[in-house]
């Protein structure tokens, strides 16, 4: 709140023996640039309580049913003083503030704690801002740093001024900073500190989704896709495979309870089902588009120097600054359905925190872009990986035996469960498993050819899968490490699966290519390794 | 595949042999893995008690299981070892360091040095009672972050972590 002149920082800039003039110089600078503290926001207080009784709330519900006495209200009020209490000790005893490189907050009463978090270890800046939080102009700011499950700092609840200078005081001395740091290089200063000047300055709106978009989205989304196997294969499910005998006795059980009569039992229940599937299908539909436009309304990708800034959310909005060179690697992902609408999605590893568990489809965090048609997120590319060169057109395959290793593992799955099957029913029935073994050979045909890889100077690219397809680009100055695994089957067959590991990864991991020959596997992972040690990582 | 070929000539061709660890480790590994065995074993054989005494018509194949167990557990203790110790090896270039190991599941992993964050020299009881020590390097990656070699002579392994720390993680932090 408080934008005060920099007074004690000075005198600390001149105290410390001068090591280089030059460093010392643009230290101090920096430190007269903007030197930003503050506190929270009143709305903590409000807030803080309403967190605090939404936690509570759900093991009290019996307790406010079964006895309306006294005691409850003596247990209601406790709890409502508790969370004021804690709102009380979290507004007053919580600052910030950002002096010499570093975004130092303190908190609390008995025990405190401060935190350095260093400028140029700032991963990431999200802005969360609920449906409370709008009527009053408030926001919650989440700092990420590299590693660890949670954000590294959390202010809330800041004004939303507050935040935004916050935002821009981190990112405008981290650019500032690396002008200074890059001094010696005159060529690469210059564009340092013109991308320090437009951090500052205007942004320039890369994608903004309308909501035709957005509710092409939903349409096309996973869930849908599943719900439409699912309905396919319940018809066919039906249709075919019961006997006549089962249709009757579920039509008897069904119309003996309605008390209609059996002739017409058969066609009632036949569309009662239809008209079940087709109503769980639209639901699904619904559900899916209304999260869609729900979480993601209004999303706008914009750069501003070095900094890609997402806004999105209808209800709660979120913001979130990234500096593009903390991309680690990026996934297009286009689901089956979108390939057929030639649609894809975005997503983007960050060694921030790890979202993988559930958080990050909820919060849309780890997608750059959630919907685009796949020509204009290609055009994007080279904004989002600066060096990236023109999309490889030639991809490497893994060894042809994968087809057949797939097929085969996959009959061998059928015919157990053909054999199990046939000896319970004690029926040709149980040979329908079956009929899935040409299908497996075909999927397994299409993977693999979906399956490649193929290395430039600077990035790795792999893309795998089919029908839903995933791409791959990896820059070679992110791995981190590269790994070559054998089974046994692997080492009979003389293949291997390559792993590169890169920061931020999902727990999913990232990218794996299976069945390569084993030589080409230990030569890629050598020349990766070896062109990677040559570059240079930055956080 | 990189334009400059004749720096991926030399990355193609890995110059130099696998090292392999101290033979010390076998006996170390079989030492380790008889305590472990003989905790489990133990664990086991009050279970096999507590069971023989609820359902008493069951005890003889209780202890006869347990025996087998036991059986193949001291195989397993004295046998998995030797052949462990052959699977390991670890080499260093000027620019990445690669580590082979397992002996179901084969695993290399390579270390680009510039990718070392930092570099743990663990010495437990029993490795410092054979003059041994582990190497665990670590990376900021995610599934393969740590990178360990086991089975090093505790002066070998201090001059290679000196090493590692000079030549690795020159990355501007």
């Amino acid at each position: 709140m408080l934008y005060e002149p920099p007074r004690e920082t000075d005198a600390e800039t001149i105290g410390p023996e001068p090591v280089g003039a030059k460093a010392n110089l643009a230290n101090a600078s920096l430190v007269n640039a903007s030197l930003l503290e503050g506190r929270l926001h009143p709305m903590t207080l409000l807030l803080g309580v309403y967190n605090y009784v939404r936690r509570m709330i759900l093991p009290l519900i019996p307790l406010i049913i079964l006895e309306r006495g006294v005691t409850t209200v003596v247990i209601i009020t406790l709890m409502l003083a508790a969370g004021l209490a804690r709102a009380l000790v979290r507004y007053f005893t919580f600052s910030y503030r950002i002096e010499r490189g570093e975004l130092i907050t303190r908190e609390g009463l008995f025990e405190r704690t401060e935190r350095h978090i260093p400028l140029e270890r700032i991963q990431e800046i999200r802005i969360e801002q609920g449906v409370i939080h709008r009527l009053f102009g408030v926001v919650d700011a989440a700092i990420e740093t590299a590693g660890g499950q949670r954000p590294e700092a959390k202010l809330s609840v800041l004004s939303l001024r507050e935040a935004e200078r916050l935002r821009q005081a981190v990112f405008e001395k981290e650019s500032a900073r690396r002008v200074a740091a890059a001094g010696s290089a005159p060529g690469e200063a210059s564009a340092e500190r013109a991308s320090a000047e437009r951090a500052s300055g205007e942004r320039e709106v890369l994608i903004r989704l309308r909501l035709r978009d957005l509710i092409l989205a939903g349409l096309t989304s996973n869930h849908v896709l599943s719900a439409l196997v699912l309905v396919g294969t319940l018809m066919a499910f039906v249709d075919d495979v019961l006997p006549e005998s089962f249709y009757k006795q579920i039509v008897d059980s069904v119309s003996s309870q309605i008390g209609r009569v059996a002739e017409r039992g058969v066609m009632a229940a036949a569309l009662a089902a239809v008209l079940a599937m087709i109503i769980f299908f639209l639901a699904s539909l619904l559900l899916s588009i209304t999260g869609s436009v729900a979480l993601f309304y209004n999303f706008t990708l914009a750069r501003a120097g070095e900094d890609l800034h997402r806004s999105y959310g209808l209800l709660t909005k979120r913001t979130s600054s990234l500096p593009r060179r903390r991309i680690q690697l990026l996934e297009i992902k286009e689901g089956a359905l979108r390939r057929l609408f030639k649609l894809a999605a975005l997503r983007a590893d960050t060694a921030g925190s790890d979202f993988s568990d559930s958080g990050e489809r909820r919060q849309g965090q780890g997608v750059l872009l959630p919907i685009a048609p796949r020509d204009e997120l290609d055009r994007l590319l080279g904004t989002i990986f600066p060096d990236l060169e023109a999309a490889p057109r030639q991809w490497a395959r893994v060894s042809r035996v994968a087809v057949a290793r797939v097929a085969i593992r996959g009959a061998i799955i059928c015919l157990a469960f053909s054999a199990a099957l046939s000896w319970y029913a004690e029926s040709l029935l149980g040979l329908w498993p079956l009929a899935l073994v040409p299908v497996i050979y075909f999927a397994s045909l299409m993977r693999y050819r979906a399956l490649g890889y193929t290395t430039s100077d600077r990035y790795f690219y792999m893309r795998r899968g089919w029908p839903g397809r995933s791409t791959y680009i990896l820059p070679i100055r992110n791995v981190q490490a590269v790994a070559v695994r054998q089974t046994l089957i692997d080492r009979k067959l003389r293949l291997a699966t390559l792993s590169i590991d890169s920061a931020g990864q999902s727990r999913l991991g990232g990218p794996q290519l299976p069945n390569l020959p084993v030589d080409e596997a230990y030569a890629l992972a050598r020349a990766i390794a070896h062109r990677a040690a040559s570059t240079q990582y930055r956080w | 595949m990189f334009e400059d070929a004749q720096q991926s000539d030399t990355a193609l061709a890995a110059r130099e042999e696998f090292r392999p660890l101290d033979p010390r480790v076998v006996k170390l590994w079989r030492t380790v893995g008889f305590i472990t065995a003989s905790l489990l074993m133990l664990a086991l054989l009050v279970v096999a008690f507590i069971t023989s005494a609820i359902h008493p018509e069951l005890s003889p194949w209780v202890f006869l299981f347990w025996l087998l167990a036991l059986i193949l557990s001291l195989w397993l203790v004295y046998w998995r070892p030797p052949r462990l110790y052959r699977s390991w090896g670890y080499r260093i270039d000027d620019r990445v360091l690669e580590t082979r190991s397992g002996l179901l599941f084969h695993v290399r992993r390579l270390l680009p040095l510039t990718r070392l964050q930092h570099v743990d020299l663990h010495r437990g009881p029993i490795e410092r009672a054979y003059g041994l020590a582990t190497l665990v390097l670590h990376t900021a990656g995610t599934q393969e972050a740590r990178i360990t070699i086991p089975g090093l002579d505790h002066v070998a392994a201090t001059h290679l972590r000196d090493h590692l720390v000079e030549v690795g993680g020159d990355d501007a932090v």
